[in-house]
């Protein structure tokens, strides 16, 4: 089976600002990738690049083998039917109630009926565990809450690829718990997962693959019980022992 | 000392009901039409090509900088002379929705500019389109924030409809001239349009808050 | 037939305009100083003087300036005095000014942290030294711009004087018109002069805006 996601060679940068230098990663589909870092290693640029929400100066990302075309708005609308996002901070529509926040994009862009869309966004909400807030404003939720109905509303899309961009590190330390755990039996449900995260324990405990990048590049990879037990450069030993202080 | 009487005004109250009449029509027709120009013109002073930018912000600057009056006697006296010949309503509905749209276009643009990037970030990835982005996440929530604003502006052009009886419209300022030149009881006609013209404004008011979150951006 | 040049007829407007611009000072600043006056009566403790100003500027702010002109040219002649558009134009745009930037004012000082009443109360000031020493300069800042700007509103005010009679800009539009025939040309014109005087103005609210606003925050 060919990697859903294949990165190749990719250059980004801000300005005078290199953020990205010749990235080359490859997932697998069902593999779940914890990527972690320094501040500035370009993590979220790297994100934000396989879904289009920054344009890359050079390489190529290819999603189920397809090239991103960032000049075709069909074919970006495409990708991001492929490709869901999770934001740090939620970013929930305030004027819609839950479930329309859920219903919104499948009307609007898969034309699915009312009934329909109803239906799938009170099971998803099941699946995060609110289902008893399909009426309420996103303003009345926690912040682990709102986070919950952003995934939620992610996975009404039937994305093949979730893009988790350290959608915990805005939370208060008591609700990233119930966070993690939807992220949790998504991954054993089999979904393709790329997470920018700190939440080093977690990684441990759900990736399949850990990538560590530093100024702009993959600089070591593996599984995550290696990485933590034979650093091979300085760098990541370095990383790993800051997270101890 | 000096003799007051309402009484001849308000015999003839079947003329300023058609008057009032046609003052609630102008501000129908222009409020609708200003806000949808509005709308048009601040995306394309936020989003449009650099000509378009440049278009509707001369435009923008032109109605704002000059007094209704002239826009309206412009439009009813002197584009006949370049072949448009309009009928007194259509030119003060004309002249009130693009001279609303000035107005609607620079507040409602604040509101859009106000709407935080997330927003936008989450609803393309989404796989919303720009337009369905503007439309669905971006406007709704805009227009509450700026609907204050944007009423009172709407009441300033229907009290300003006041100068279209000049051109013979028969709104209600007209019926008030029309009654007092021929009882010659000009300041109780005035007073008595005052106050229906306070009326009004208030009630507009409640009206349009009300209006507003029911149908445009409330859910 | 008298031919008129574009010359003349741009000749003759700014002959007129000189009386939009004299109208507007004078409305502006007395305006101002009433303003002034009605928005201390505001900021008394006295609930009847609120009520009062509150229903003075309402009026003013829900009636049309075309009816409040209409009134002042009527409503004096009714009472006896020697009325011409001049005097009631005055009259109307001055009391039509006061009420609007008292209300922008009020809400300038509203916006002044409640802190500092107290903290200037507590220094035991009188009402009047709150006021003058520490309340108003602080609104002064966040009232310049709204007030330079409010100055377009009256020029553009000015220009329903000519339905009264007063010949200003707007008014000699009309009789120019009715003498050359032009109406696209003379209104033309017309907008373009309201537009030198008016346009200016309005970027310099929008400059001394950004100025003092970023100070301010």
């Amino acid at each position: 089976m060919p990697p859903i996601v294949e990165i190749a060679a990719l250059y980004k940068s801000f300005g005078e600002t290199q953020v990205l230098r010749g990235v080359d990663l490859n997932v697998e589909p069902g593999e779940v990738i914890a990527i972690i870092g320094r501040s500035g290693s370009g993590k979220s640029t790297l994100l934000r690049c396989i879904n289009g929400l920054e344009r890359f100066d050079s390489g190529a990302i290819l999603i189920r083998n397809k090239q991103i075309d960032h000049d075709r708005a069909a074919a970006m609308r495409e990708l991001r039917q492929q490709v869901g996002m999770i934001f740090q901070s939620f970013n929930l529509f305030p004027h819609l109630s839950v479930g329309r926040n859920i219903m919104l994009a499948p009307r609007l862009v898969k034309k699915r009926a009312a009934r329909q869309g109803e239906e799938q966004a009170r099971a998803l909400l099941a699946r995060v565990g609110l289902e008893e807030k399909f009426d309420a404003m996103p303003d009345r939720l926690s912040g682990g809450q709102q986070q919950r109905v952003a995934i939620a509303r992610a996975l009404a899309m039937e994305p093949a690829v979730l893009l988790c961009d350290e959608i915990t590190s805005a939370l208060d330390p008591e609700l990233v718990g119930e966070v993690l755990r939807v992220v949790e039996r998504l991954a054993s449900d089999g979904m393709t997962l790329m997470m920018v995260t700190h939440e080093i324990g977690f990684a441990r405990k759900i990736a399949d693959r850990l990538v560590f990048m530093h100024q702009g590049k993959v600089h070591e990879m593996g599984p995550p019980e290696e990485l933590f037990a034979n650093p091979k450069t300085s760098e990541l030993r370095q990383f790993l022992s800051s997270l101890h202080n | 000392m000096v003799n007051l009487d309402f009484g001849t005004i308000l015999v003839d109250w079947r003329m300023l009901a058609k008057g009032v009449a046609w003052t609630l029509r102008l501000t129908t027709a222009s409020a609708t039409g200003g806000l949808a120009l509005g709308i048009g013109c601040a995306w394309a002073r936020i989003h449009g090509p650099v000509w378009l930018k440049a278009v509707t912000g001369a435009y923008v600057e032109l109605f704002r900088n000059t007094p209704f009056i002239v826009q309206l006697f412009f439009i009813f006296f002197g584009l006949p002379a370049a072949g448009f010949r309009l009928s007194p309503e259509t030119a003060s509905i004309l002249a009130m929705v693009v001279n609303l749209g000035a107005y609607a276009t620079e507040i409602i643009r604040a509101g859009i500019e106000a709407t935080p990037r997330g927003q936008v970030e989450a609803a393309l990835s989404l796989a919303l389109s720009p337009v369905q982005t503007f439309f669905h996440v971006v406007l709704p929530p805009a227009l509450r924030k700026i609907w204050p604003a944007l009423v009172s502006q709407i009441i300033i052009v229907m009290l300003g409809s006041s100068v279209c009886g000049q051109i013979s419209t028969e709104e209600l300022s007209f019926a008030a001239n029309l009654i007092q030149s021929r009882n010659f009881r000009a300041f109780e006609a005035f007073i008595v349009a005052a106050l229906i013209y306070l009326a009004l404004s208030i009630v507009l008011r409640r009206l349009l808050n009300w209006l507003g979150p029911r149908f445009l951006f409330g859910d | 037939m008298v031919e008129f040049t574009l010359w003349d007829i741009l000749r003759n407007l700014l002959l007129a305009a000189r009386w939009t611009v004299g109208l507007s000072l004078i409305a502006f600043i007395g305006g101002g100083l009433v303003g002034f006056a009605l928005l201390i009566a505001r900021l008394t403790p006295s609930q009847g003087a609120h009520r009062l100003v509150g229903l003075y500027i309402q009026l003013f702010q829900g009636t049309p300036l075309l009816i409040q002109l209409f009134l002042a040219y009527f409503g004096l002649a009714l009472f006896g005095i020697q009325t011409s558009a001049w005097t009631a134009a005055t009259l109307a745009l001055t009391a039509y000014t006061s009420a609007f930037l008292s209300e922008i004012w009020f809400g300038c000082v509203a916006s002044v942290p409640r802190g500092q009443w107290e903290a200037a109360r507590s220094l035991a000031l009188t009402f009047g030294e709150q006021l003058r020493h520490v309340i108003l300069p602080q609104a002064l800042n966040i009232a310049i711009p709204p007030t330079v700007g409010f100055l377009v509103q009256v020029i553009k005010g000015t220009a329903l004087a000519s339905v009264i009679g007063f010949v200003e800009l707007t008014k000699a539009g009309g009789m120019i018109t009715n003498a050359t025939f032009r109406p696209f040309t003379v209104y033309a014109a017309v907008a373009l002069i309201y537009f030198a005087l008016c346009y200016p103005i309005s970027l310099t609210a929008r400059a001394l805006e950004r100025t003092l606003h970023a100070a301010h925050r």
